[in-house]
Parts: C-alpha cells; structure tokens; sequence
C-alpha cells in the first residue's frame, strides 16, 4: 500500500510517501505565504525521489498549522495524533515524544498500540523554543548552527529565569554586561529551554522510553540540556522534522 | 451522519433575558424610585441588604464584569482605564473590567444609564483573595462609599477519603464568626441606610435563597440524562440568575418554572445538542468573549453538560441516602425558618457554607472528589478545564484537579485563557487544541456547517 | 557573631537534621508567617519555615498553573526535589492562594506524619476574628498534642510565647538601631538575621541574638553617605538581590516583607490571662499581609510610618510576579509614599533575579537622589 503524508507547518511544509511502511520518498519545502502550492510542490518532490506518480497513492493525510490548505488531501489529522502515530511507527517501545519546533512544543504520551492517553502543548508564555534560541543566536552574534556546539565546552551552569521569555531575554543581556563567556550563555539559553520542556513533559508524565524530534532536537546543546534536566535517555530521529508527515502517512494506511 | 436526537429552543428563554436585563435596570433606576442600590459579589450573603426593604437593587460585580467581558469593544476600554489607573495586567480580569467601567464613568447597559450609577454601599464576602480588595479599589475610585465585608472562609463542610466525599458538619465558633459579623453588618445597614432592619424581610430573603440554590441543583441533576436537556453555553445564561439575586423571589420562582421545563424536555427526550455523542464537562469560568468555543464542540458531536462551576458557584447540593449527589433538602415553607435574627442568621450561615465552589479554597482534592463524582454520575467522557488567567479564585489547584480526574480514568484537555480579558485567548491554538483532543476520543468533525 | 546568621541561612537544611539528631525533637515546615509558633515552641517542635531556592526548575508545572507567583512554585519543587526530607510535619495558616497550593501539592504528593491547615480569619478588623481564632488554636493545639504525644498545658503554652517574643523583642531592638545615621549594620545583614530566625530554633538564635544587639551599639557597617531606602513586598529572601542594591550605593534601612518586620514587629505580650486567646490577639493584631488587610488598609499607614521615623529617602516596592494580594495594594502605597515625599521604584522579581537589568534600574533610581540634592 502507498500513502502520503503532508505536514503543513508555519515554516516549512514537508512531504512523506510510505510504502509498505517504509518511507520511499521525502521532501521539504518553504512554506512560503501559499501553504497549499507548498504542499504541492513538496508533494511532487517526494514522488519524484520515490519514483511514482500521484496516482500510485491510495490515499493522502495532511497534518501541521496550515493542515487544511492543500485541497488534493483526503483526510486531516492534527499535529498531536500524527506525532504519536509517526513515532510509533517508527520506535514502538517509545512512551513519551517531546516535539520541540520553531513555534511550539508539545509533549504526548502515548500508550502500547500507539494511542494518545494525554498530550501537553507549550502555553503563551512558554512558546517559541526555536525561535528563542533563534533570537538569543542574534544577541551572542552566534550563527545558529553553532549555539549548540558552543554549549558543550561550557564549563559552568549559570541559572536563568526559566518561566517567562521575556525575563529570560532580559538576563541574558545581564549576562552579556557581565561578560560571561559565550560557552556558558550558550548553556544557560539552552537549560532554560530544557527546563521550560521538561516541565511540559512531565506535565503528561514521563514514561521511558521518551523521543525528542522536531527541528530543535538537531541542536546538540539543547538535547544535553534536556537529559541533564530529565535525567534519562532520549530517543532522536535521524530526520526529526520528518516524523509528522511520516505519522500522517501511516494514518492514511488506516482503513 | 445524522442527528441523533430531537432538539428544540428553551421556551423559556425570552423570560431568562428579560429578567436579566430587568436586573440592571432596576438597579440603574432605583433612585428614581426612592429606592437603595448597593453592591457586591455574587457570592455575597444577599439576604441581608434586603430586609432593609422591598426597594433595594443590588449590582453583583462579577456576572456585571462578564456582561463587560462579553462587550470587546467596551471591555477593552475598561481593561486599559485600569492599566492606566497603575493596576497590574495580571490581577483578575472581572476586578479590571469592573474599575475601568466607573473611571471611564459608563454603565454596560446605557439603555438604562449613560453613566456609571455609585451604589449607596457596599455588602461583599471574602473567600477570595480578591473578594475584599477588590472593593477596597472601588471605594478609593467612588470617594468612600461605606464598605462591610464578610469572612466566609471558616473551613471545609466536606472531606474526602480515596476519591469519596462525604458533608462534615460545621463547626459552631465557625457559624458564631459569620453570624457575628453578619448581625454587625446589620446594624452597619441601619446606620449607613438611616432605614430600620425588618427581620421578616430577611426571613422571607432566607427561604427564597434556599429555593433558588436547591432548585438550580436540582435542574443540575437532570443533566445527568442521555441526551443532556440543555448544554453548558445555555445554562450560563440560566444560572447567571443565581449570581444575580439567589435571595430574590424573582430568581427563586424563575428557577421553579424552569425545572418544570427542563423536567419536560428530559421527559420527552429532547436534547440541546441533536448531534450528542460525547459528554463533557468545563471547569471555571469560561472566556465570556469566546463562547462560540462551545459551539465548535458541537461539530464534533462533543456536548459539554455542565461543571463544578455551573452547578456549584450557586447550587446547593447533598448526598442523598442512595449515595448520589443531588438538590439539598430545604425547610418547607418559610414558617420552618426559625425566628429571631440570630437564629434564622445561623440556619442561613449554615447552609450557606457547603456552597461546592468554597471547598477547593482549602484544598484541592475536595474539588476533585466533586468533579470526580460529576464525571461519573453525569456519564462523562472527557473534560476540558479552562486555565482561567483572569481568576485565581476558581483556577487554585486546578492542576491538581486535572491529575486527579486523569487518575480516575478520564481524559483531561486543558486550555489557556481568561474570562475577562480577551488579549488571553488565543482563538486557532485553542481550536487546534480542541481538534486533537476530539481526535483522542474518536471523534471527527462531522457536523460543521459549510 | 553576626555572620552566624548567613551560616545558618546558607546551611538551613544541615541545621535542622542536626537539631533532630541533638534533641530528638519533630521538625515542621510552615509555608506562612501566620502559623502559630508558639504553639508549637510549647511542644517542643522546631518549626522551620519552608522558602524557595532561587533556582530554575522543572518540576512543579504539573501541580502549579503557571499563573501563581513563582515563590509558591520554588516552596513546593524544594519539597518535591526531597530537599525537606527531615520535616516531620508541615502546615500552613489560611492567607494567600498562591502559597496554599505549595502546601496543598506538598501535601499530596509528599507523605508527611502531621499536615495540618489552619484557617486563620481574613476579617482580622472583626471583633468576631479573636474568638474565632481562638476555637481554632484549641483544635489545632489537641492536634499537636495527639501528633507528640504530649500535654500542651497553660503553662507550656506561655513558654512558648515567652521564646518566642523574646526573640521578637530583640529583633525589634536591632531593626531600632538602623535608624541612626550611622547604619550600624546593612540591609543584607538585616535580611540573614530575620531569615534565620524562621530557620532556627529561637533560643539559639536568641542567644546570638542578644549579644548581637550588645554590638550593634557601638558599630558601624561604614555606610554613612549612602541612600537610605526601603524595601517592601511580599516574602523577600533574594540575598543577591539586596547585596546588589547596596553595592550601588544605597542602605535599605527597613522594610515590610513577610521575612521581616511583619514577622516579628507585633508581640504576645502574655500577662497572666488566656494565653490561646492573647496568641489569637497576637495574630488577628499583627502587621497584617494584604490579604487580611481589609476594610482599611493598615499596612500602608504602617509602612509610611515607618518610612518616616527610618528617615527613608526612597522605597523599592518588590513584588513577586503574579502575586495579587501585593499588586493590588501597588497603587495605594504608591500614593501614600509619594505623598510622604518618598520616591518609589517598582520591580517585578521572578525566581531569579535579572541583576544586570536591575542595576540599571537601582542606579537610576539613586540618580534621581543626586538631582534633588543639587537644587
């Protein structure tokens, strides 16, 4: 059986084609102002890298922000159902998946078959975990690529206000004033991040064995971070941006 | 897919807006009668002012705060006089509301007045943090309009062993404090009124609140039926009644015709909801600006039947000897209340602090072993519970709230919000919310309207 | 001697495990200034009080809305972080909301032998509040007695009252001296002495105490030519925060905060008769925190009054974010202070402090000193 998945996110919409339960194609495009040619676009990609025509898919499944846009879709399903079915597929014995994306995170715990017994999206003032490390790159005058790496030569853990955004920006001017080596900021941004996470995961409880995806999860300093806080061991996806389309492409193989 | 059931409108429901309405005009215009009008929260004991005479309107400050809310355009007037007046954006959002509209000099109904109409005095509880302060702001704004408040926070009147609980009988020194302030506040009265206190008015006032909070439990009860008669949007605007005048005979009759309606829908199974599939509760007051959320439960075939809120801010409720919860056994007729002022004060006092929505204030697992019981007996399948920003009144323990419903197996969604200001309400995230939480009951939306 | 205080603020958890092991006593932990001690002082219970840590954490979210202020938030992660593990008991007397939760989720979620609510009156201006009150400690003093397994008699209970004012005299004493122009000891110091006393037993503290006060007579904390300023809020035990303020050229001189003056200021002064009913006195009369401040507002008066004979050029009002009860009042006192010609800064603290941010603002705030000084 074949199947597509479309994951409409604010920034990038990606695309998945399943095939037998093995993903045969994949493609991310900008989502640009129209979430619906994006889809299309990112659609055709992953047909083209799986080698088949739009009439080879039995059925396709759009999920994210702009899910109801793309108009060639048979079916929706939300960011939280294709999150736990698309980590499912792929780590059974996963529990609990913290999805950390530009805009927002979310923590769901899931139970043996893969159902959603309870989930956790990040509150207002908690939102924006990639775009804070985003914002917070800019202040250290940092490429974002390399916050994460700078963090693991911290040799110090400096604490920061984890409740609120603004305060937290706010302290990292402190910090800066203070002229504390970058290394050691890089640290405190990302374990105020964990620390705002974490208290969302355990929000819903947290049951081994948890996975990290979404964008964020590429950022070494982020997930030190966040095992220190949790103290346990965490599952990441080699394409972590991926599994939401690849969770709407398993809904699609529902009956 | 079909609609289940048979619906029809509330006959009642011209009568339920006209009463309302009537409320704030009869306050607006009591001086023009020679009448008193005074102020206080919905909770307050509202017996009291009215043995000073069949003319005294009152204004209770959070059903008037909500009417506000429900206006955006003048709601946000209001929010930002507050914050210019130096109060903070966080304190509650009914207190802001309320103090922007007498800066700003206007009355949420100018059909009855164009500006803001001062009580004569002010009457509030406190169990609440705010219940006091908050008056204590209004009495700077107006110039020192006398104020009496009254503590009601004596300890709880039920207690709860593994998720059962059961009423305790309230102490004596805790009915002596409340009765004690209740008789100063009396006095207070007479004095600040320069009228004379007639004992059989507050008598009268006394059995007509036992008949409004007992009657509005008991249409509570019948909430319990499959297809709920009416759904959670509809009864805000029911038992907002109750906030307005629970010791009125205007309410206490009102609440009579009403159970007699809703006693003939769930005869003839007639539902609020046609397309009722999945029951659930609310917790807290709902973001008044934002209503419709409950209507967008319905595309899914989701009803939402009540909550600890709408059943217990106002209904007075027991365990009846089947061990169900239900309507509070009241005297008879009036002639069963006893006489002299101190005695029918303490019978009033009495029953008056089981109010359901007082217990969470010590602790919360007495909140949880109401709503656990809600859930159970009125069948439920989920719960949404609103993280009210605007009141920590009903929001304290909440958290707690939600583990302990999940304990009990149901499947809780939370939503961040605020009742009274509508810069806290993030309408896509919520619905986005909603639509994954439908999706973990099985549900689709299938009833949405093109 | 005076350090002896930051010592034992520092290590308030070692502390209390070495006085079980000394005196094979309970420890309990209370979450309010409301909460009778000499009561408790009578039965030979150390009551320590339960504050936060100042430090990010994660694991209260799901037991606390994120709404509520962030000291009830640091009080119960220190429970639920097992940082409390010796207490044999907590309690908690009816004030605010917030910190009702810290103890409500401690309850829950960490077994204690003794938990117990006190529902203290709000309407403290009520002449109904004492015999109120009254009723209440009688429950709450059989409560104890079946929890120790001992008898709370008359004569244990002015003991009890007698340590514990004798400690309130004395810090009442030194809080005096800050009057003089030559501060004899800084705000920070100030601070760790009436902190500690909510951590150690009162006669020890007494004792260091008393020759403290000896002291204070004769001293200088050096700080002559500084700004003289007060600081008022809710609970305060940000020691950073404070340190940062006096190294920016001021000397906070007194304040009204629930870990200062409004502790101790206001005595038992038990004379012979009931001693549960001059202890519900005792309470129902004190230094009030605004929740029970109604339908005047005593506090503010106390706080100009204070402002007054401390010589105080300016106020920091501190408030804990998301605490109404504070915020409420904000304006009032705003008014009242301004009116007495002192001037006001206004900081909003989470459960760390963004000290270079706050700096900035302390100095600019001093500035506006300077400029008064010039014309």
């Amino acid at each position: 059986m074949i199947t597509a998945g479309i994951d409409c996110g604010a920034k990038n919409v990606r695309a998945v084609i399943l095939m037998d339960g093995r993903v045969a194609g994949k493609a991310s495009v900008p989502a640009g102002m129209d979430a619906a040619s994006g889809a299309e676009k990112a659609f055709d990609a992953a047909l083209k890298e799986a080698g088949i025509a739009r009439t080879d898919v039995s059925k396709i499944v759009s999920t994210g922000a702009g899910k109801n846009e793309p108009r060639f879709t048979n079916d929706v399903v939300t960011e939280v159902g294709a999150d736990a079915r698309g980590i499912h597929q792929l780590y059974p014995e996963v529990r609990t998946v913290i999805d950390v994306g530009a805009e927002e995170g979310r923590a769901i715990r899931l139970d043996a078959r893969g159902k959603v017994v309870d989930f956790a999206i990040n509150e207002k003032c908690a939102a924006g975990a990639g775009a804070f490390t985003e914002a917070m790159a800019r202040a250290l005058e940092v490429p974002l690529e390399e916050l994460g790496a700078l963090s693991l030569a911290s040799t110090q853990a400096i604490p920061m206000n984890a409740q609120c955004t603004v305060f937290a920006e706010s302290e990292v001017v402190s910090l800066v004033h203070r002229k504390t080596p970058k290394p050691d900021m890089a640290r405190a941004i990302h374990d105020a991040i964990a620390d705002r996470i974490a208290s969302m995961a355990r929000r819903v409880g947290i049951e081994e064995k948890v996975a990290l995806i979404g964008g964020v999860s590429r950022n070494v300093g982020f997930v030190k971070s966040l095992r220190d806080e949790l103290g346990i061991e965490i599952i990441l996806h080699t394409d972590p941006e991926f599994v939401g389309a690849i969770g709407a492409a398993v809904v699609a193989t529902d009956q | 897919m079909a609609e289940r059931y048979r619906t029809e409108p509330l006959k009642l429901w011209n009568k339920a807006k006209e009463l309302r309405l009537k409320f704030y005009e009869n306050y607006a215009k009591a001086h023009e009668r020679g009448g008193i009008r005074w102020a206080g929260g919905a909770w307050t004991l509202d017996a009291l002012p009215r043995g000073l005479g069949e003319d005294v309107w009152s204004l209770t400050s959070e059903p008037y705060s909500a009417s506000i809310a429900f206006n955006k355009a003048m709601s946000l007037r209001c929010l930002e006089a507050s914050e210019r007046a130096g109060f903070a954006r966080d304190l509650c959002s009914y207190m802001r509301n309320y103090w922007g509209g007498i800066i700003l000099n206007e009355y949420a109904f100018p059909e009855f007045s164009k500006t803001w109409p001062e009580p004569d005095f002010i009457f509030q509880d406190h169990i609440c943090c705010s219940h006091a302060k908050w008056y204590q702001v209004v009495k700077d704004l107006e110039g020192e309009i006398p104020m009496f408040c009254v503590d009601v926070a004596t300890g709880p009147a039920i207690e709860c062993e593994n998720g059962d609980f059961r009423y305790i009988p309230i102490p004596g020194h805790a009915v002596e404090y409340v009765v004690g302030q209740c008789l100063d506040a009396i006095e207070w009265m007479e004095k600040v009124t320069g009228r004379r206190f007639q004992d059989e008015l507050l008598r009268k006032a006394i059995f007509n609140h036992f008949r409004s909070t007992s009657t509005w439990a008991s249409i509570c009860e019948l909430q319990r039926t499959v297809p709920a008669p009416l759904d959670e949007k509809s009864m805000y605007s029911l038992y907002v009644h109750g906030t307005l005048g629970k010791a009125s005979q205007w309410c206490a009759d009102f609440y009579e015709e009403l159970l007699g309606e809703v006693k003939d829908r769930v005869a003839r199974g007639i539902a609020a909801v046609p397309t009722e599939r999945v029951r659930v509760m609310s917790d807290t007051q709902p973001p008044w600006a934002f209503l419709k959320v409950f209507r967008y439960l319905e595309e899914f075939g989701c009803v939402s039947v009540g909550s600890l809120y709408t059943f217990g801010l106002i209904g007075q409720w027991e365990i009846k000897a089947d061990g169900s919860w239900g309507a509070r056994t009241i005297p008879a007729s009036v002639d069963a209340i006893p006489e002299g002022r101190e005695a029918m004060l303490a019978e009033y006092v009495r029953y008056e602090l089981n109010k359901p929505e007082w217990q969470h204030f010590y602790h919360p697992k007495l909140k949880s072993a109401m709503m656990v019981k809600i859930a159970r007996d009125w069948k439920l399948d989920g719960v949404m519970l609103h993280y009210n920003r605007g009141c920590e009144g009903l929001t304290v323990g909440i958290a707690e709230n939600r583990l302990e419903l999940q304990k009990a197996g149901y499947p809780v969604m939370i939503f961040e919000g605020n009742m009274g200001d509508e810069r806290e309400f993030d309408e896509p995230r919520t619905k986005a919310r909603i639509d994954a939480f439908m999706e973990t009951l099985g549900l689709k939306r299938e009833f949405a309207t093109p | 001697m005076i350090e002896k205080y930051k010592e034992w603020y520092e290590a308030r958890h070692e502390y209390a495990v070495q006085w079980k092991k000394k005196t094979g006593g309970k420890v309990l932990g209370y979450f309010c200034t409301y909460v009778p001690e000499e009561i408790l002082y009578a039965a030979g219970v150390l009551p320590v009080r339960i504050l936060g840590s100042h430090e990010p954490q994660s694991v209260t979210e799901p037991h606390i809305f994120a709404m509520f202020c962030p000291f009830c938030r640091d009080c119960l992660a220190q429970g639920l972080l097992g940082r409390f593990h010796y207490l044999d008991g907590i309690m908690i007397s009816q004030s605010c909301l917030h910190l009702r939760q810290a103890y409500t989720s401690w309850d829950l979620h960490i077994p204690t032998q003794f938990s117990y609510y006190l529902p203290m009156p709000h309407h403290v201006q009520s002449r109904h509040a004492v015999p109120f009150l009254r009723a209440e400690l009688e429950t709450f003093r059989k409560r104890v007695e079946d929890w120790t397994g001992t008898t709370i008699g008359d004569a244990d209970l002015r003991r009890g009252i007698q340590i514990v004012d004798r400690n309130r005299e004395l810090l009442r004493t030194a809080y005096e001296t800050r009057k003089r122009e030559d501060v004899p000891m800084s705000g920070l110091e100030a601070m760790y002495m009436v902190v500690s006393s909510q951590m150690v037993d009162k006669a020890e503290h007494t004792q260091v105490t008393e020759d403290v006060v000896r002291v204070l007579e004769g001293r200088s904390a050096g700080r002559s030519g500084t700004r003289r300023l007060m600081i008022l809020g809710s609970e305060n035990d940000d020691v950073a925060f404070v340190d940062m303020v006096e190294s920016a050229g001021a000397t906070i001189v007194q304040d009204d905060h629930c870990t200062g003056s409004r502790y101790f200021w206001d005595k038992v002064d038990a004379n012979g008769g009931d001693p549960l009913t001059q202890i519900a006195e005792r309470y129902v009369r004190r230094l009030p925190c605004p929740t029970k401040d109604w339908p005047a507002r005593r506090r503010i008066e106390r706080i100009v009054q204070f402002a007054k004979e401390w010589d105080v050029a300016g106020a920091i009002i501190i408030q804990q974010k998301f605490c109404d009860p504070h915020e409420i009042d904000i304006p009032a006192i705003r008014k009242a202070l301004e009116s007495a010609e002192v001037k006001v800064l206004f900081l909003e603290l989470d459960v760390t402090v963004p000290v270079g941010q706050f700096k900035i603002r302390v100095e600019a705030f001093l500035e506006m000193f300077a400029g008064d000084d010039l014309f």
